[in-house]
């Protein structure tokens, strides 16, 4: 199944803000994706079991969208965006509260920095993850390209700079970073499909049993 | 939030990189993340964004980019992918004698034209107190153009317990203390200023006699800049900051 587009998920949050059910539970399916997303790539990542707060935050959402205090879909999406983050930071102070990590600008700073950090890769994903990247920047069309790639992830030039040095504009630097990753989505596609995508047979589960749960909680029967 | 047009939805597509950088301003932020809710080709596209930055750390770390000479690992080709590679290598070399000198690019050659070439010196060790000095200068400095092999650092930054675990001068019977506050260590290299984790060494066991030690391999590859050099105790129920450096990449 392929997620459905960002339009088509506004129709579909509309309709639930109807009161149409089966709109609810597809709506729960559809911003399962992106409200992971925004807790796992968050600054928190560290601190919290993004899972469980994806559950915790499309409950709020459900509760909300029932109790037609949002009347329009973008609004739910960032009150959902908002709630997935407070959330997360409340997880991430409760979880510090209980260590001894007294130095708040350094748990700022690291918060930030271990956004990258992705703990639940294994050591042969982590060396299929560099042979996908290696392959990638050889099959670049361009030196330019790699050049580009190699002097912004790696030796940490910035953008403005890099622009200059390589007399690239902005929009073609943006555009030579979205090839790459869509170059490296079907690199990794083919050699290591469990790293491209989010588990969205999970998704479809997880959300079927929220809905479930609310049914049975607000009308006593499914 | 505007409406999930396509334009819209392209506008934030180029804000993938900074979001992951940790670069967006609070309300931009803010509107990045409630399209992410909205589009999981977003979601997935920040996904992406993150296994690029992994994958070139990684790459990186196992000395495959170094210097943009790509070596990925020899196992990953296939026979007759190394044939056909080895036929028009061959071809390759006999068009490239034909050519005058420097006609023909390569990735590795221009990154040397990018930077001076790299003198790589003897290995370094770096013996670190636990009470980071006052000044202003950083703890360790590597020179990129002579950085050495590999820097090991040894901080001497665990602290020896009585077996209760309490922090005493001497513990009960007389007997002076020999257990390490926490079972394991870590080591991390933070870039400074919104950076990423740069390098995280693997947990090391802690022991009263030995300090602990840690490598990096080839530090010259590091970007130029200045690295919070983070060491972490950990035990089971536990984890703490112990001590924090500075290293300055020049």
């Amino acid at each position: 199944m392929t997620a459905p587009p960002a339009d088509e998920i506004e129709r579909i949050v509309a309709r639930a803000l109807t009161g149409d059910r089966q709109a609810e539970t597809r709506m729960l399916v559809a911003l399962r994706p992106g409200v992971l997303a925004v807790l796992r790539f968050g600054a928190f990542y560290r601190w919290i079991d993004a899972e469980d707060l994806t559950q915790e935050t499309l409950q709020i959402v459900v509760e909300r969208v029932r109790a037609r205090t949002l009347e329009d879909p973008r609004r739910v999406f960032a009150f959902a965006a908002t709630t997935a983050r407070n959330l997360a930071l409340n997880a991430a102070r409760k979880m510090l509260r209980q260590q001894t990590v007294v130095d708040s600008e350094l748990v700022d700073e690291l918060a930030q920095n271990l956004e990258m950090e992705q703990s639940e890769l294994t050591d042969s994903d982590d060396r299929q993850l560099a042979e996908a990247v290696v392959s990638l920047l050889e099959t670049l069309p361009t030196l330019r390209d790699r050049q580009l790639l190699m002097r912004f992830y790696m030796d940490g030039i910035d953008k403005q700079e890099l622009c200059r040095e390589l007399g690239l504009s902005p929009k073609h630097f943006d555009r030579v970073l979205m090839r790459a990753r869509s170059r490296l989505r079907t690199i990794i596609e083919r050699r290591a499909p469990h790293l491209a995508l989010f588990p969205r047979i999970t998704s479809i589960l997880v959300a079927l049993g929220m809905t479930f749960t609310f049914w049975v909680r607000h009308f006593g029967s499914w | 939030m505007k409406s999930p047009d396509h334009q819209s939805l392209e506008e934030q597509f180029r804000l993938v990189s900074r979001y992951v950088a940790g670069d967006l301003s609070r309300s931009e932020r803010a509107e990045f993340e409630a399209w992410l809710v909205a589009s999981p080709e977003l979601a997935a596209e920040v996904e992406m964004e993150r296994r690029l930055r992994r994958g070139i750390a990684s790459a990186a770390r196992r000395g495959w980019l170094r210097r943009g000479v790509l070596r990925p690992a020899a196992h990953h080709h296939r026979w007759h992918v190394a044939l056909a590679a080895s036929v028009l290598v061959a071809l390759a070399i006999g068009v490239s004698m034909k050519l005058p000198r420097g006609g023909v690019e390569g990735v590795a050659d221009s990154h040397t034209r990018l930077e001076p070439e790299r003198i790589l010196l003897a290995a370094r060790t770096v013996r670190l107190g636990s009470v980071r000095g006052v000044s202003t200068s950083p703890d360790i400095i590597v020179a990129r153009n002579e950085s050495p092999s590999s820097l090991t650092i040894e901080p001497d930054v665990v602290t020896l317990t009585c077996e209760d675990g309490s922090i005493e001068l001497e513990c009960p019977g007389g007997a002076p203390a020999q257990t390490p506050q926490y079972p394991e260590y870590e080591m991390e290299l933070v870039k400074r200023g919104g950076g990423s984790v740069a390098w995280r060494s693997s947990s090391q066991l802690a022991s009263a006699r030995s300090p602990l030690s840690f490598t990096i391999a080839d530090p010259g590859s590091l970007g130029v800049a200045d690295y919070d050099l983070v060491v972490r105790g950990r035990s089971a129920e536990h984890e703490e900051v112990v001590a924090r450096f500075w290293l300055r990449i020049d």
